[in-house]
């Protein structure tokens, strides 16, 4: 049963991320982008990684893709822009993608991966945050100057140039 | 050690977040014509963060903040380059004319965030950290190489550059994963201690993974195949940037490759002897090798057919990337010193190259060959200057370039037989560039006018500039045995945790 909410997920995944990069429409990618970040919410279900599942929902979801759309939205006419996928190189990239695929995964099957201990599920928000405040603190707090100069240049460059 | 008792050694970097910190406050304070003022504080807190990393030189610490960072003098000497070219190029700043019209309170802020970022990639020794300091200096570059708004130019540098960019460190998060897949570490000793426990059949996974951070990592030195967005963006942004982005991320880049390699994918005796391999071994300086060649022939090449003189130095400096990377594969000691006294007559040259470029751009509004015609006889000590840079870039003796490039094929050829081919097609492609940088004298001495009036450049800031970069230029390829110690003695940072 498992594996075939598994196979489910990941075809789920998978499948609209294609679709995001092939569909004509922006919006049309912007909303199969929804399912993408639901199926990789999905694949950290099935790792236990309840933490980690619902801050894909609040930030992927919740934020950034509703801002994708509102941006889409509210900039005119940018809906009826027609993607041109003239340079797309079907022949090309289709060689390149399914050698590129057939490495990865004759890694993902010949390589000895550490393996976690096979443990009950625990919750894992507690140790997410000991680390954060205990072994990881110095990238966590630098983090902060990195989203204090982010909020710095994007106010620099969207200011009205009258008074910027 | 502890987060708490790691504070005390970390005085330069308190410092320069603090001046990042001063210097967007501090542009609350002045009205929009006197925003240039807030250079003032940043560079006081630079040099503040320049006297603070010299009072802590000499100290060798592993492991400050639970194993995230390192002190030592290797990070030592890449800081001072740092800081060093970050003050250069805010002084530079000031002649720049492009960036009048704008706020420049913001620009030096973001300037000094990114030169935090800068000093931090040269001291982490944790995956996580050295990810969050290649962050902090993409998205900063982001906005300086977009800061001319108005200039569609600047636009389009901008996105190019952030569409690359999240694309490689996209691709680098993958390897790193792999990384982590594999050893179930993040720290670059533990991750080494893991992987020599690990068996053949990792193999595959370990020399994906190290391609995938290359991606990365290559993207910020502008090693080809990574380097698509490096003409447009050095041409787009304010060229003051430009020199920066040409020095500062590149100087960084290469501390961080040199680190994680070594440490990561290196045996045991990594740096404590004169000879060291590849752990388990992984081909990966040959990767480094050929990566090195194809970036500096691909760089040279397509320098010689640009028109603008800023495109062109934009593809040179993706020739001495590629110059400096043959001085990692080598993985002996003399390799690494060679390419750290690369990086600082690099950093000299490129930086007043750039400033007489941008200098001209201002005078003739122009920045191809034409605009220097005759530059030589109207302004004596621009055109003086503009020619030792040139031929500093070359490689040619009697300047700094030359040593640069002596220490560094010296070590190539002293590594042994194996990359005889490398310091071959190295030579080759300096003899190619010759063509391209004495095209510039050529233009400023040779062609147009020439002119009996002779102007000096009016404030003494830009005199006092192009002579504090062409006097060392010009000197160090006479004097260069205390530089030379000094990156020798800055080398002993493999102490093990």
């Amino acid at each position: 049963m498992a594996d075939i909410v598994f196979w489910f997920v990941a075809f789920i995944t998978v499948f609209s991320a294609g679709m995001v990069v092939t569909s004509k429409s922006l919006l049309y990618s912007a909303y199969s982008l929804l399912f993408t970040f639901l199926g990789v919410t999905g694949l950290y279900i099935f790792l236990w990684a309840d933490f980690l599942a619902v801050v894909q929902v609040v930030v992927y979801i919740g934020g950034i893709l509703v801002l994708i759309i509102f941006g889409i939205m509210l900039t005119n006419k940018i809906t009826s822009v027609n993607i041109s996928h003239s340079s797309m190189q079907k022949g090309v990239g289709a060689v390149v993608a399914i050698g590129f695929i057939a490495s990865l995964g004759y890694m993902a099957i010949s390589s000895p991966w550490l393996q976690a201990a096979n443990t009950e599920p625990a919750e894992t928000t507690a140790s997410i945050g000991r680390l954060l405040l205990m072994d990881y603190l110095l990238p966590f707090e630098v983090a902060s100057l990195l989203l204090l100069g982010a909020l710095i240049g994007a106010t620099t460059l969207s200011r009205k140039d009258e008074d910027g | 050690m502890s987060n708490l008792e790691s504070l005390k050694f970390f005085w330069p970097e308190l410092i320069l977040s603090a001046t990042a910190l001063i210097a967007i406050l501090s542009d609350l304070i002045y009205e929009r014509k006197d925003s240039h003022k807030v250079s003032f504080w940043a560079i006081g807190g630079l040099l503040l963060t320049f006297i603070t990393i010299r009072l802590f030189g000499g100290s060798s610490i592993n492991g400050l903040f639970m194993g995230t960072m390192a002190l030592d003098p290797f990070s030592e000497f890449f800081k001072i380059l740092i800081v060093l070219s970050t003050i250069i190029v805010m002084l530079m700043s000031f002649n720049s004319s492009e960036l009048d019209g704008y706020r420049k309170g913001e620009y030096y802020t973001i300037m000094s965030i990114m030169a935090f970022g800068l000093v931090m990639m040269t001291s982490a020794i944790d995956v996580l950290m050295f990810y969050v300091a290649i962050e902090i200096v993409s998205i900063m570059s982001f906005f300086l190489a977009g800061y001319l708004k108005r200039n569609p130019n600047s636009n389009e540098a901008s996105l190019k550059y952030v569409i690359y960019g999240a694309f490689s460190s996209g691709v680098m998060l993958y390897g790193l994963s792999i990384l982590f897949g594999l050893t179930g570490e993040t720290n670059f000793f533990a991750i080494k201690n893991a992987i020599s426990q690990l068996g053949p059949d990792s193999n595959l996974a370990l020399i994906l993974s190290i391609v995938f951070i290359l991606v990365g990592l290559g993207y910020k030195i502008s090693a080809v195949p990574f380097h698509f967005w490096t003409p447009d963006v050095y041409e787009g942004s304010p060229t003051s940037i430009t020199a920066y982005l040409s020095v500062a991320p590149k100087a960084a880049g290469f501390a961080l490759i040199i680190r994680f390699f070594n440490i990561a994918f290196g045996s045991n005796s990594a740096m404590g002897s004169d000879e060291w391999s590849s752990l388990n071994s992984l081909p990966w300086p040959f990767l480094i090798a050929l990566l090195s060649a194809a970036t500096m022939t691909i760089g040279n090449l397509v320098a010689i057919q640009q028109q603008s003189v800023k495109r062109m130095l934009a593809y040179s400096s993706i020739a001495h990337a590629g110059y400096m990377m043959m001085a990692i594969p080598v993985m002996s000691q003399s390799g690494i010193y060679g390419l750290m006294i690369y990086l600082f007559m690099y950093m000299l040259m490129n930086l007043g190259a750039f400033f007489v470029v941008m200098y001209v751009q201002d005078k003739f509004d122009g920045e191809n060959f034409d605009a220097f015609n005759g530059l030589g006889w109207k302004m004596p000590l621009l055109g003086i200057s503009m020619t030792l840079f040139m031929v500093a870039l070359t490689g040619l003796p009697p300047t700094s370039g030359f040593v640069g490039k002596f220490y560094i094929f010296a070590a190539v050829i002293e590594a042994g037989n194996q990359y005889y081919w490398l310091a071959f097609v190295g030579v080759i492609n300096s003899v190619v560039s010759l063509y391209y940088y004495i095209k510039v004298v050529r233009h400023m001495y040779f062609e147009g006018e020439r002119s009996d009036i002779v102007s000096l450049p009016e404030s003494k800031l830009t005199t006092s500039l192009v002579l504090v970069l062409a006097l060392p230029t010009f000197f160090l390829g006479w004097y260069f045995s205390p530089l030379v110690e000094w990156a020798n003695n800055s080398l002993n940072f493999f102490l093990g945790i």
